[in-house]
């Protein structure tokens, strides 16, 4: 009885084993590249630390820096503030009547047709997309520009981009008329996912047309308008890949968010540590925002819906 | 659809009404869908205009494309604004130059891109596969000590936020004498793209049903057999969604190969892209717009091909947050 136990068990142990072995590579790679930037992030955020030469423990000099002296902070949060608050209020908004528009059609035909070719922008990398609009659409000689003349307003037309009084308006007009094609997806699913016996019963009751959109609609697709919100508000903090491309910042520091100053404490002062406490400083304001939203939608059920 | 309960009666007056609705709601529609896609039109266009041609005149048809065909002599401006004539019977080959002018140029910039960023996409897409599957099938069928953990040890990072990470993932980059290579592209997107893919091929082996398991292993199919003959082919549809959104993300992502490549040697498409604006080959407008329709058109055949799991992707993408 013992020996055949024994071999029992190592039979068991060699079978643990054998499945740890298949994972230490995904899981060394996991910890080297994802783990191990991650909470180095957090320590060289207290530290002085330029590339090259020694890290100087400094506490939390970096944080009180960036929160209360750097003169940079207040405006590219504001900066911020504006983008992100833009950005929420057209993707709640614009791609939602648009699938609302599509799952109003009758034919089936029309309606995946609608859906694909508001997702084609897709194939376009991001960066094209941003290089396009600065180049050919707000530049001097661009699309906007031209149009203002050939309607006779030619004498009004700014150098959107290089125009601090602008430049962050027309950041924020890029991808105009902003229907998003992931957004409308999500929506037009939420929006079949509406049992019919809903619609039936609102149907009856004479709630159609715009009083049956704000009241069975939006109500019934809380659950997608919240997983957007959440995007976009985490989406809106990180990103800086579209001011870097267009106006790196300027002119000034006129459109300069936190994301692209932690990119040049970085990258073009070597100030890594400082970079990383903006890093982390961004890291707590996406947490407490999704935490906030999470409380206060606490109704909507399942995204899957 | 819902409303066709009311189909089987003759109620005229209500179709019609109906579809005069939706001739609004279609209308609607194409004036959203002509802004959405008018830039990328404007884009095509210029690609084959001369910078010029469109200097001269912002709207306007690529006038190569007309004098092509044309049966007389053109007068054309050189790039020294010097008139020259161009006989009939040379029109079609100098015209057609002019007007793919733009492509030649940027395909020589771009060829170098491309490769690096097909190398990287497809390595990377082949090796998210493999990985998370199989720790997805562990986590799945298999029970064994600490299997919760390493679990939640993998989902966890799905928290982290790009922005925190930026910077200190350049320095483990750079600790590890990975800039400028391959392997600074490679090693981060396989390790931060294994996580979405073992959540999503999870997410489809726990739905498997057991008794397909049981009926295999009667037949005295092993571990190995188990994944390969079993597994693998049933979850085909997933492994397109997973390796098309890897393919997406690694295509799309340009602020890590900008930054990780201090030196310019391995760039890919975006970070080149952008890179780009600031070579003399930017003068010519062409060159730039036949850039980004270059730089989109792998992706739009993608697309093309597998409209299905590049749309089933782009919304369990949504799980991401």
């Amino acid at each position: 009885m013992a020996p055949e136990a024994k071999t029992r068990l190592s039979h068991r142990t060699r079978f643990v084993l054998g499945i740890y072995a298949l994972l230490a590579l995904p899981l060394a790679f996991l910890t080297v590249f994802v783990y191990l930037p991650f909470f180095w992030g957090f320590i060289s955020s207290l530290y002085e630390f330029e590339i090259g030469a020694s890290a100087r423990f400094v506490g939390l000099a970096n944080y009180r820096e960036f929160l209360f002296k750097d003169p940079v902070t207040w405006p590219s949060f504001l900066n911020m503030a504006f983008l992100a608050g833009w950005g929420v209020m057209v993707r709640l908004t614009v791609p939602l009547l648009v699938a609302k528009l599509i799952h109003s059609l009758s034919n089936e035909r029309s309606r995946h047709m609608y859906r694909i070719l508001f997702l084609v922008p897709i194939v376009v990398p991001g960066v094209a997309i941003q290089l396009i609009w600065g180049i050919m659409i707000f530049s001097d000689g661009g699309l906007v520009n031209e149009f203002l003349r050939v309607i006779g307003l030619g004498g009004f037309a700014p150098n959107w981009l290089t125009d601090p009084h602008s430049a962050l308006i027309a950041i924020a007009c890029i991808g105009f008329p902003w229907v998003g094609g992931f957004e409308v997806l999500i929506y037009y699913a939420g929006l079949s996912a509406i049992p019919d016996s809903v619609n039936e019963a609102a149907r009856l009751e004479g709630c159609t047309g715009i009083r049956k959109f704000f009241y069975i609609d939006v109500p019934m697709i809380l659950g997608q308008l919240r997983l957007i919100l959440i995007l976009s508000i985490i989406g809106g903090v990180q990103t800086f890949e579209n001011v870097l491309i267009l106006t790196r910042g300027g002119p000034g520091f006129a459109t300069t968010v936190p994301g692209l100053w932690m990119y040049y404490n970085a990258f073009s002062f070597q100030r890594m540590g400082y970079a990383c406490g903006i890093g982390v400083t961004l890291f707590a304001l996406i947490l407490s925002l999704t935490a906030l939203n999470l409380r206060y939608f606490k109704g909507a059920e399942s995204l899957e819906g | 659809m819902e409303l066709d309960v009311t189909a089987n009666k003759p109620v005229p007056s209500l179709r019609g009404e109906r579809r005069r609705k939706e001739w609004g709601a279609h209308a609607a529609l194409l004036v959203f869908c002509f802004f959405t896609l008018a830039p990328f039109l404007f884009v095509l266009n210029n690609s084959f205009r001369s910078t010029v041609e469109q200097q001269r005149a912002f709207f306007g048809l690529p006038s190569a494309f007309v004098n092509m065909w044309s049966k007389e002599p053109v007068e054309v401006l050189d790039e020294n604004l010097q008139r020259t004539l161009i006989p009939a019977e040379q029109c079609f080959s100098y015209f057609l130059n002019e007007a793919t002018r733009g492509y030649q140029l940027a395909r020589e910039v771009l060829h170098d891109y491309l490769l690096n960023t097909l190398e990287v996409c497809l390595s990377v897409a082949l090796g998210v596969v493999i990985m998370g599957s199989v720790v997805a099938y562990l986590l799945a069928r298999y029970r064994f000590p600490g299997s919760r953990f390493v679990y939640y040890y993998i989902i966890a990072t799905m928290m982290f936020p790009a922005v925190l990470m930026l910077v200190p993932s350049y320095m483990v980059v750079r600790e590890l004498g990975l800039l400028n290579s391959f392997w600074a592209l490679f090693l981060p997107y396989l390790a931060g793209g294994q996580v979405f893919a073992i959540f999503v091929f999870k997410g489809f082996f726990d739905g498997l049903p057991e008794e397909l398991f049981e009926s295999a292993r009667l037949d005295g199919a092993g571990h190995f057999n188990l994944y390969t003959r079993i597994v693998l082919p049933l979850s085909k549809p997933v492994v397109s969604v997973v390796a098309i959104m890897t393919i997406l993300g690694a295509w799309n992502n340009f602020m890590w190969p900008f930054v990780t490549n201090t030196d310019g040697s391995f760039h890919v498409i975006s970070s080149g892209l952008f890179v780009m604006t600031r070579t003399p080959v930017a003068q010519n407008m062409g060159t730039l717009y036949a850039a980004y329709i270059l730089s989109s058109l792998p992706l739009l055949l993608l697309f093309i091909a597998a409209t299905k799991p590049f749309i089933q992707g782009i919304t369990s993408g949504a799980f991401k947050a």
